[in-house]
């Protein structure tokens, strides 16, 4: 399969400007155009391995990265996030174009892909089981799926857990893992053969850059996991690692307060995520050191049925 | 005299003698302990009174029957109640 490292740059950003690149991330195509030197350069450096589908008539999504034809285009310059044609958001510094595009591509799978349960999750696997770590923004989730990801755990995503109803298994959508603040440079020093986007400031979040995913975890993206826990992170200065058992029904309400669109299946959703818990131990996991988090991660046991 | 509210199937699952239920006219998953789960499943077989419940989960929980344990039955079938699980009927 061609992925888009085999384009030259010159053919990468005509495709951009002109018919658009079809990328496979996982279960998605997303057809992507754009002229944004930031854009062109992010995505040339983070997706070079992911496939291309070169005779592509359809996609997931139709995203353009594009600047404003107003006088934003030259003053504050600015940049729209087009979804089919639409802006579903209000337009970012111009400099925030390549953030934008992930955060605006995070939003249209959480908003549309509602054949899954979708929660806002972390999902790594390793040895045929996958760990969904749910957690609200600031738990240290995405550092922490980083370094796991880092010491040889396969990443299905650092975001969005997709649950297929019809078996309950996790289907990958490994895409750059997103850091922010003092989070890039930990992990940078943590492996540093890590791929980073160029950090840009003063987001919403903070100074974000996104880190390029294993070649195995994009090579593996076909591969549906088994979920075999689900762990609550909570980074806490200083502390000890301490991994505490969870109720699963309690658990299971905490994770149907982070999902995207548990409401929204009813029924199905319900039984959906029962299927998860069922199969699956629930932990709270507090930890400050990562490489306790790997050492605590590496003895977990799944469920013996 | 107390019922299951019509349209409620009371599709739940447990782990470890704690139970979630999906709320079938609300959309709402509640968490339930097993008392609120027993006085459920006496309910889904006809409706019943205050007494016949109280007894009822008295003897499946293996204790005595006092003044505590019907106020705790009352405002047990008052929050099912609340949750559009049970309903009262004359």
């Amino acid at each position: 399969m061609t992925t888009l490292s085999s384009y030259s740059r010159s053919e990468f950003e005509s495709q951009l400007q002109h018919r658009g690149v079809y990328l496979k991330t996982g279960a998605f195509t997303t057809r992507i155009q754009s002229t944004i030197p930031s854009v062109v350069d992010s995505v040339a450096l983070l997706y070079a391995d992911y496939p291309v589908l070169e005779d592509a008539k359809f996609a997931d999504f139709h995203i353009r990265m594009a600047r404003p034809s107003n006088v934003r285009r030259w003053f504050k310059p600015q940049v729209n996030f087009l979804y089919d044609g639409m802006a579903p958001f209000k337009p970012l510094p111009l400099d925030q174009a390549f953030p934008m595009f992930e955060w605006g591509l995070n939003w249209c799978v959480a908003s549309k892909a509602n054949r899954y349960l979708i929660i806002h999750a972390a999902v790594i696997e390793k040895n045929g089981f996958a760990a969904i770590l749910p957690a609200p923004p600031g738990s240290g989730k995405s550092t922490l799926c980083a370094a796991l990801v880092a010491r040889g755990w396969r990443l299905l995503s650092d975001e969005l857990a997709l649950i297929r109803s019809e078996d309950g298994m996790l289907v990958p959508l490994p895409r750059p893992i997103s850091l922010k603040n003092a989070s890039i440079d930990i992990i940078g020093s943590y492996e540093p053969s890590t791929v980073f986007s160029k950090p840009v400031a003063d987001t919403t979040k903070g100074t974000v850059a996104h880190a390029r995913p294993p070649l195995e975890s994009v090579r593996r993206a076909d591969e549906f996991a088994r979920p075999a826990w689900v762990v609550f992170p909570k980074y806490e200065a200083g502390s000890e690692a301490k991994l505490e058992p969870l109720s699963r029904a309690r658990s299971f309400m905490s994770v149907a307060d982070n999902a995207f669109n548990y409401s929204l299946l009813g029924r199905m959703g319900f039984d959906t995520l029962a299927r998860v818990m069922d199969a699956s131990m629930s932990y709270q996991f507090t930890y400050s050191r990562l490489d306790d988090a790997i050492d605590v991660f590496s003895s977990l046991k799944p469920l013996i049925k | 005299m107390w019922r299951i509210i019509p349209g409620q199937e009371l599709h739940y699952r447990e782990w470890d003698e704690e139970f979630v239920l999906f709320n079938d006219l609300s959309g709402d998953t509640h968490l339930l302990g097993i008392s609120a789960i027993q006085l459920l499943q006496v309910l889904q077989q006809s409706a019943a009174g205050d007494d016949a419940l109280t007894d009822s989960l008295c003897a499946s929980l293996e204790i005595e029957r006092d003044g505590e344990v019907e106020d705790q039955v009352r405002q047990l079938l008052n929050d099912l109640q609340s949750l559009h699980l049970v309903e009262m009927v004359s």
